[in-house]
């Protein structure tokens, strides 16, 4: 045992290190730097700017939560709860956004209800305000649905057996009462996880409201910071981005603590499961239309659009045959864009390798889950907004590692380590114990069962953990926009200076490339959950 | 004045998108009437009674409870108009309700003031041996108990016909035998009907007036439970019903009772009963664990390959010319195994066809 107590030090040593570096550290420079303006000091580096932003980036997130879990909770209901017709393509399609980067969103819904987009040209119908306050919410929520939906769905399939509301219809009740009185109260817990991740997302969200809000300077939280430091070099600029982050830092943890706290309500259930699946009653044929009317109009035709506009030779044509061609992604690929496609890559691969790396590490030092102070510190992160967690990588390395793509890898792995570690540690959760046991006491030594038995059967999660980090590294522009230089260019970087150029072709051509990019990346996730062992490794797609 | 069937079912089919999981199915059950569906697990016992609660909407077929159509021919009641109760195998009770509110929520739902409803709720938990529970929620109670509470639940809505679905399925032994018990004083004082899906014959015999096996969503015997017992339609029924051996033998004389059958070498008196006419000829024999004895000075004779001793009784297996043999027997072991013992067949029932 001396042998193995040894191998645990190294790794506390390792992990301790890789914390203080990339979390701790960074952190404390940043909420020192705040701290140091004293509490007047900050609500005066906020100003009158920086209290609209505060309030507008409120606003927004308040109503997109209590639309967007209003509307996850209605599609997860029908998809849950009754028979629909080909549920498996409604889900994908519902789910489909979160693999778009939102700033793609964004570029899309222009390019489809904009003013010279796809639907105005051939219907003369375009979304009043898209570039504004409404356009920002509608695109937010169409985007945030999704994400109730994951965990409102997940929620209904473990949670609330339909037994349950069978229960209560033999009791009498109508289909409304037993929705009121059964299903809601208990899937309270799972309403509240939704709209405390929705809330956050919203706050923490950059690409859409930097592309729809920036033209018609509607300023939110995080485009303050991004305006303060890419365009401004004075000191107040300064102060205020500080001040803005550590306002966010709080509102991350208070919401993160509060949900915790209603999360912990009720965990109990009754009995398992039961009844056959497919004794689901119909789905409404208005419910059913209304969903995939949702996807059509939220995922399908802006994606579309977006599509046509890449391969259409000036924006204001028909997309018709003659007018279509691949010029623009010729155009797109250019020198520079290759070096920044190159740079995404590499960098997301690094990042997918190195999240898992410490997210294994964490998982096999820490022990049992995600519990625990190191757990807390990794998952705090994720909740953070990513343009914290820039300006806290900036202020702690900037001077030393400005224009690399060392300073990128840093930010990224701080933001992502939890998205590595939590399918990682879940799988060895899910691992029966006595599996290592039957290869101890069968004559395999430590190493030996590690390799021949641990590893092979958390190699699907252990995959999927690096798809699912690679994907959002690949997407990733709030950190990007904040801490990129003419070294260190990412594609996503790319595509919003270019829209924010004004070249409209060019910029869906990339953003094509990249869907497509995270395209297969998906399907490799896809593929994984063909593992038969690997089923449950993620909870995405 | 007519009372109506508390529930008629006839021709009714069941699907599972293209899975037929109950064909053409028609059951009746008198007012007050118990019967009990008996069969392995994937039969159709709880996909009769999801489309009977209405649950499920049968594809074909239709149903009526309590002299009312409630399903076919166009018409689909849902299932909180429906005059009936319903027992949950996996109990079903809501984890955010405590016991009394539980019980207290049909009632509300049937348009009772909050006052009444608990009053009723109470004296139905009451009823059940569970009144001091009332402030439990359902994590806080054992599978007995938390089954106590649905089977209040159930009685709450004061139906015609209760619905129950391997009500004992997750209980232990001893509170199976208490709540079953239960169930039938509570059966007998409401004069409901009631349906009883199970797997275990011990229940289904002991409670029901009727018995209704089911294979593959078919039913391959209706009646009452000494008939099901005693004379079983075929092999797999008599396995079904109870604990039964099958022996070949062959009939020598047929007039005459006790009839005269050849068992190997061997030609004894038997008491037979059978659903055809006898011919005289090979026959299968059913023989209940009961229906034979050891006896040192018969003329058979047998191995004994297993005994197990039960307290009041010992099971044996014994090996015969005729093939294998379940025997019970009063008292402790008097064999044991590989010896040889003398054996007499009292009674057996003469299995129709010559299927399996």
């Amino acid at each position: 045992m001396a042998e193995g107590s040894r191998w645990r030090a190294t790794g506390w040593v390792a992990l301790a290190l890789a914390l203080l570096g990339i979390v701790a550290w960074p952190l404390f420079r940043l909420l020192s730097t705040a701290w140091g303006a004293g509490l007047g000091g900050l609500a005066a580096a906020i100003g009158t700017d920086g209290a609209a932003a505060v309030a507008t980036s409120l606003w927004m997130a308040i109503v997109v939560t209590v639309a967007s879990v209003a509307g996850g909770t209605a599609l997860a209901l029908l998809t849950e709860r009754s028979a629909v017709p080909g549920v498996a393509w409604l889900r994908a399609g519902i789910l489909a956004p979160l693999l778009i980067p939102d700033f793609v969103t964004a570029i899309s819904w222009t390019r489809a209800y904009g003013p010279v987009g796809i639907t105005a040209r051939l219907t003369g119908v375009e979304l009043p305000g898209l570039y504004g306050p409404v356009g920002i919410v509608v695109v937010l929520v169409a985007g945030a649905v999704p994400l109730a939906y994951l965990v409102v769905a997940a929620g209904l399939r473990v949670r609330s057996e339909p037994d349950l509301e069978r229960a209560a219809r033999a009791s009498g009740a109508t289909p409304w009462e037993s929705l009121r009185q059964v299903t809601l109260p208990l899937l309270l817990p799972v309403l509240g996880a939704a709209a405390a991740l929705v809330f956050v997302t919203t706050m923490n969200a950059f690409g859409t409201p930097v592309v729809l809000g920036r033209p018609a300077g509607v300023v939110t939280m995080t485009t303050r910071i991004y305006q303060d430091l890419a365009f401004s070099s004075t000191p107040e600029a300064f102060a205020r981005v500080v001040a803005l982050s550590a306002l966010l830092v709080l509102l991350a943890v208070v919401t993160v603590a509060v949900a915790g706290r209603a999360l912990a309500i009720r965990g109990e259930r009754t009995g398992a499961s039961a009844g056959p699946v497919a004794a689901h009653a119909p789905a409404s044929r208005a419910g059913t239309g209304a969903a995939w009317a949702f996807v059509v109009l939220t995922v399908l035709l802006p994606l579309l659009a977006l599509v046509l506009t890449a391969m259409t030779r000036a924006v204001g044509l028909t997309p018709l045959p003659p007018n279509l061609t691949l010029a623009h992604f010729a155009a797109a690929l250019d020198a520079r864009t290759v070096a920044s496609l190159g740079t995404s890559l590499v960098l997301a691969a690094l990042t997918a390798i190195g999240a898992v790396l410490l997210g294994g590490l964490a998982t096999a030092v820490a022990s049992r889950r995600g519990s625990g102070p190191v757990g807390m510190m990794v998952l705090l992160t994720f909740a953070l907004p990513g343009s914290v967690v820039a300006v806290a990588i900036l202020i702690a390395y900037g001077v030393t590692l400005r224009d690399t793509l060392a300073i990128l890898l840093v930010a990224y792995l701080a933001k992502l380590w939890a998205l590595g570690q939590r399918p990682v540690a879940a799988a060895v959760s899910r691992l029966p114990a006595d599996l290592a046991r039957a290869a101890r006491v069968h004559g395999a030594g430590s190493f030996t069962t590690l390799r021949t038995v641990v590893l092979p059967l958390l190699a699907p999660a252990i995959v999927a953990a690096g798809l699912l980090v690679f994907t959002v590294a690949i997407n990733e522009v709030t950190i990007s926009t904040l801490l990129y230089g003419p070294h260190a260019t990412t594609l996503a970087v790319s595509i919003v200076n270019l829209q924010q150029l004004g070249d409209p072709t060019v910029t869906a051509a990339l953003a094509v490339v990249l869907t497509a990019i995270v395209g297969l990346a998906a399907l490799g996730l896809l593929l994984l959950r063909r593992v038969p062992w690997g089923a449950a490794g993620v909870g995405l797609g | 004045m007519i009372v109506p069937a508390a529930l008629e079912c006839s021709d009714l089919d069941v699907a599972y998108g293209d899975v037929p999981v109950l064909r053409g199915l028609d059951l009746v059950v008198g007012a007050g009437e118990t019967v009990a569906l008996l069969g392995p697990s994937g039969s159709g016992k709880t996909s009769l009674l999801y489309a009977v609660a209405g649950f499920v909407t049968p594809s074909g077929g239709r149903i009526s409870v309590g002299g009312r159509v409630v399903s076919g021919g166009g018409r689909t009641v849902p299932p909180e108009r429906r005059d009936l109760g319903f027992v949950f195998q996996h109990y079903a009770l809501w984890p955010h309700l405590d016991a009394l509110d539980t019980v207290a929520y049909p009632l509300r739902r049937a348009g009772s003031t909050a006052g009444d409803a608990r009053r009723r709720a109470t004296e139905l938990l009451a009823l059940m041996g569970v009144a001091h529970l009332a402030a439990r929620r359902p994590a806080q109670l054992s599978g007995g108990e938390q089954q106590r509470v649905g089977v209040a639940r159930a009685l709450a809505r004061s139906a015609t016909l209760l619905l129950l679905d391997e009500p004992t399925a997750h209980l232990d032994v001893p509170l199976r035998a208490a709540l079953v018990a239960e169930l039938a004083e509570q059966r007998r004082r409401t004069g409901a009907a009631a349906v009883y899906a199970t797997h275990d014959v011990g229940e289904a015999l002991a409670i029901a007036d009727r018995v209704m096996l089911l294979r593959d969503g078919a039913v391959i015997q209706v009646g009452d439970p000494l008939e099901i017992y005693e004379r079983p339609v075929d092999a797999w029924v008599a396995r079904l019903s109870g604990a039964a051996s099958v022996l070949h033998g062959e009939l020598v004389a047929t007039t005459g009772d006790p009839a005269q059958v050849r068992i190997g070498r061997d030609v004894m008196p038997v008491e037979l009963t059978a659903a055809e006419p006898r011919v005289p000829g090979p026959v299968r024999l059913l023989v209940r664990a009961d229906w034979a004895e050891l006896d040192a000075g018969a003329a058979p004779v047998a191995i004994v390959s297993a005994a197990w001793f039960r307290g009041p009784h010992t099971d044996y297996r014994l090996v015969t010319d005729a093939g294998e043999l379940e025997l019970r027997a009063p008292g402790p072991p008097r064999a044991l195994v590989g010896e040889c013992v003398g054996w007499r067949l009292r009674r057996a029932w003469v299995l129709p066809g010559d299927d399996r």
